[in-house]
């Protein structure tokens, strides 16, 4: 089990927004799809530091990314 | 070294790995993209070791999808935690002794121009505090008072992470670390006014909490130095687990950091100003 940020798709859609994608530490890691409008993570890669939280939640106040445990194969 | 390096021989595509394959496909070889498109193309940087939340992976990441020219550039690191990450990327790499970075950049800037007289190379180091200012002191001095045309960037992130939380010349005075538990006794060094006083002609300081601008300061320290010398940024990148910040809240300390210490500051000579100026201008002109 580990601990990876996850995008409420609904609630991403409704802003043309992609703070947390240029705020992600890590490399091809939080993604931003071109013709749906949302960010969407790549579980594997994620470590779970929790920034784009931080950006999406405490700066701009949107609230669309929470973190959740999956476990391997999720 | 170059575009036709980089490409797949055709009929080779299957065999691949397909990481690759996307690299050339979505990539940045033979094209400039904007950092705000991250999250839309391949970046070159892959998966790393480096700690979660870790702003200096940040600040490589935004570094590598700001570099004109990737297919013809040369990264230069050394001992410490940037090199976990550079050696991950698709860009030419070298790993020197610890503090001999700017000796061996010299060399091979040199030896590109020779080489290839009629291109623009660019060799960029990329070492923390510890290989540019303290143990790296005398050879990155002399490169710059050589006037040696490449680019170097400290990635700042106060102490000796890898080694346990040594204090180093860039620590600030009076913090209190986990090798250093009476505080430090001593001055941050004032790295940006030696690399002015010692030659460099385009000198930046930045923390980064705002990606087009780490990108626009990254750029404009290569191009400065592919014609005119020396160039240097000064970026804080911080240890979140020797100064133990949660990671939620690095970007946090950032901001904070750059309303106290970290201010963006730019500095650069009258020519490279005015080089900076034309260029800029260009394709407005275009435009009209």
């Amino acid at each position: 089990m580990y601990y990876v940020a996850d995008v409420k798709e609904a609630d991403c859609a409704k802003y043309n927004c992609k703070q947390c994608v240029l705020f992600c530490p890590e490399p091809n890691t939080l993604m931003y799809h071109d013709s749906k409008h949302v960010a969407w993570v790549n579980y594997s890669r994620c470590k779970g530091c929790a920034i784009c939280v931080y950006v999406c939640s405490d700066l701009l106040k949107r609230n669309c990314i929470q973190m959740v445990m999956v476990t391997t194969g999720d | 070294m170059g575009l036709e390096y980089v490409r797949i021989s055709p009929g080779f595509e299957k065999y691949m790995p397909k990481d690759y394959v996307d690299l050339v496909q979505y990539g940045q070889f033979g094209r400039e993209v904007d950092v705000q498109q991250l999250g839309q193309f391949k970046e070159l940087v892959e998966e790393h070791p480096m700690c979660a939340g870790c702003f200096m992976a940040y600040f490589i990441r935004v570094f590598y999808a700001a570099l004109p020219k990737p297919e013809d550039t040369i990264v230069i690191g050394t001992a410490g935690c940037a090199r976990l990450a550079l050696s991950q990327a698709a860009v030419p790499f070298i790993y020197g002794n610890y503090g001999d970075t700017n000796a061996v950049a010299s060399g091979l800037k040199r030896a590109l121009s020779i080489r290839f007289p009629d291109k623009d190379k660019d060799v960029v180091v990329i070492a923390g505090d510890g290989g540019l200012i303290d143990i790296g002191f005398g050879m990155t001095m002399h490169s710059w008072f050589r006037r040696e045309k490449f680019t170097t960037i400290m990635v700042d992130n106060e102490v000796y992470g890898n080694t346990g939380g040594q204090e180093s010349g860039m620590s600030p005075k009076g913090v209190q670390l986990k090798m250093a538990p009476k505080g430090k006794q001593f001055d941050k060094i004032n790295a940006v006014e030696l690399a002015k006083t010692a030659g460099c002609v385009y000198v930046a300081k930045l923390a980064p909490t705002n990606p087009k601008r780490i990108a626009k300061t990254v750029r404009r320290a290569i191009l400065a130095a592919r014609h005119f010398g020396p160039t240097f940024i000064h970026a804080y990148t911080s240890c979140n687990i020797e100064y133990s910040i949660p990671t939620e809240k690095v970007l946090e300390d950032a901001r904070k950091r750059e309303k106290q210490d970290f201010g963006f500051y730019e500095w650069m000579t009258e020519e490279v100003k005015e080089f900076f100026e034309e260029l800029e201008r260009k394709p407005e002109e275009v435009k009209a």
